[in-house]
């Protein structure tokens, strides 16, 4: 018996550390994920307090289809420097909507509508375009991303792109918080709730961009949503919600890309299935807390 | 006394549509008006044109330098979904003052417990604003307009979905800082009974018509008869004004009721 269990133990072992060996093999990527998870998990605060849920979607849809813009451009041998590179193009295209979007005023159409619009036709021609491009291995882009594709130089660029946009959030954090919570009381104290609004949308959109190319659509806008979700159901502060919103994204991309390594899974739904039982721990959480 | 703002012939509207025109009324120091009438009739417009969210399409709208708004929004306009503690919010109000980037100093946070006790709810300081009381809400957003040292306090529907103990409770707070504080104060309301018998004029709005006067210019019969386009009688009891519209035995067709 005691043969059969240190053999087994000692298989046990030894599984962990090629599990162990694989995840050091692409903790490039895994770092890249981090960085993603930090940057949109930030953000996902005033995305969920906002009620801007499908604006982030859209703006994930309409990044992505910047790529696939970018990438049929290049198939097309359309080549206009760097504007036709995916993540220019992506950013370029996304930018153009945050203005559109945080302009506000859209006359008789209710707002959800024309989110809804943007949604389906960015997903349409992303799609279209992405079939018609000659270099058209990007298909899963628009759900799946390519996480485990992360190198270091690509990490070092979501870097440059997160650490300035966390940084002005950190600074203007009271300004963005106002303008979110009660905009007309901040507009008799003489701010200008346009000019925060376009702050707030350009970073999301800047963020949304840069990530899009590696996590695609869909872990996009799980990072923008669900750890949020999770920070408001265990926190009764603004701190708080920051704080458990960044550590759940943080542990679903630690989670999520450690499963999906050896159980063979794509990496973007772990991480997206890890976030979303992170939101059923903290549900199931407040739920113990209410009836103590 | 001085005017704070200063109506002159102002038309108000939205794009070229004009919703009142030929407005002309000024808030002197001290005044405690109401901004009266149904809803739909303009009183947004004039409190925006008042804020300076709204530029006059006509006329002209002047704020003296002096002038510091505190205002108080709808109930409703604000978002309890936000995880705020009730000092959090009243520091909101202190916000301009601290400067663009800066934090909240013990010094601010000691002015915000301040505007706390003045509304009398500073035991709640720490407790999350969404589990406050409709009344409890309404003295928290008083007391950030408060701590922001204005020297007039706007109010914007501020017993709207409250019960009868609320809403008396919290009129009498806003009559208190008007009579032992010298704030003054502009309050906006659609509930002419409720207002009328705490302010000491009143400018009523009623679908593009506007009056203004004081409290007993305006409550009479034939002021407000002629305002609404129906018989108005005006009652009292117990020192108390009521305005009941008289019953009608029949309404014609297409008439205003």
């Amino acid at each position: 018996m005691g043969t059969v269990s240190s053999s087994h133990g000692g298989r046990r072992v030894h599984r962990q550390a090629a599990v162990f060996s694989t995840v050091l093999l692409f903790r490039e990527a895994l770092y890249g994920a981090l960085v993603i998870a930090l940057a949109c998990s930030v953000l996902g605060v005033y995305v969920v307090l906002r009620r801007i849920v499908f604006v982030g979607a859209a703006l994930a849809q309409i990044s992505s289809a910047g790529i696939a813009l970018a990438l049929w451009l290049a198939g097309a041998g359309v080549a206009l420097g760097p504007i036709t590179h995916p993540t220019v193009m992506s950013l370029l295209l996304t930018i153009i909507a945050v203005m559109f979007f945080a302009s506000g005023a859209r006359g008789r159409i209710p707002p959800d509508a024309t989110i809804g619009v943007t949604y389906a036709v960015a997903a349409a021609l992303g799609i279209l375009l992405i079939a018609k491009a000659a270099s058209g291995e990007a298909h899963d882009i628009f759900l799946s991303g390519n996480i485990l594709g992360i190198t270091r130089g690509d990490t070092l660029v979501l870097l440059a792109v997160a650490v300035p946009v966390l940084v002005l959030h950190l600074i203007f954090y009271k300004e963005l918080l106002f303008v979110s919570f009660d905009r007309e009381t901040a507009r008799t104290l003489g701010y200008n709730v346009r000019w925060w609004d376009l702050l707030l949308y350009l970073t999301l959109g800047i963020v949304i961009a840069s990530a899009m190319q590696f996590a695609g659509v869909m872990l996009v806008f799980n990072f923008l949503v669900l750890p949020a979700v999770t920070g408001l159901m265990l926190s009764h502060t603004m701190r708080g919600m920051f704080f458990w919103s960044v550590a759940s994204a943080l542990a679903a991309a630690f989670v999520g890309f450690s499963l999906s390594v050896p159980f063979d899974l794509p990496s973007g739904p772990a991480i997206s299935a890890a976030s979303g039982a992170f939101v059923m721990l903290a549900w199931f959480g407040r739920r113990l807390a209410a009836r103590r | 006394m001085s005017s704070l703002v200063t109506f002159d012939r102002a038309t108000l509207g939205y794009g070229r549509r004009a919703v009142l025109t030929d407005i002309s009324f000024d808030i002197p120091e001290g005044d405690f008006l109401g901004l009266v009438g149904p809803n739909g009739a303009g009183k947004t417009t004039i409190l925006r044109a008042l804020l300076g969210s709204l530029q006059p399409l006509g006329g002209s709208v002047t704020r003296s330098p002096t002038l510091r708004f505190g205002y108080v929004p709808q109930r409703d306009q604000v978002d309890y979904n936000f995880p705020l503690k009730v000092l959090d919010v009243v520091l909101m109000g202190r916000y301009d003052r601290i400067g663009l980037g800066r934090r909240p100093t013990d010094a601010d946070r000691k002015l915000a417990h301040e505007a706390l006790e003045h509304v009398g709810i500073d035991r709640l300081a720490d407790r999350p604003l969404a589990d406050l009381s409709g009344g409890q809400k309404q003295r928290t957003l008083i007391a950030r307009a408060l701590v922001g040292d204005p020297n007039v306090l706007v109010l914007d529907e501020p017993t709207n979905g409250m019960d009868l103990v609320a809403t008396t409770q919290i009129l009498g707070l806003v009559r208190e800082l008007h009579d032992r504080d010298g704030l003054t104060v502009l309050m906006v309301s659609h509930a002419l009974n409720e207002v009328a018998n705490y302010v000491e004029r009143i400018a009523l709005v009623v679908e593009g018509g506007f009056r203004i006067g004081t409290t007993d210019e305006i409550m009479t019969e034939q002021a407000l008869s002629e305002m609404y386009g129906i018989p108005v009688e005006v009652d009292s009891f117990d020192g108390h004004r009521i305005v009941v519209a008289r019953r009608q035995a029949s309404t014609p067709a297409g008439s205003r009721v």
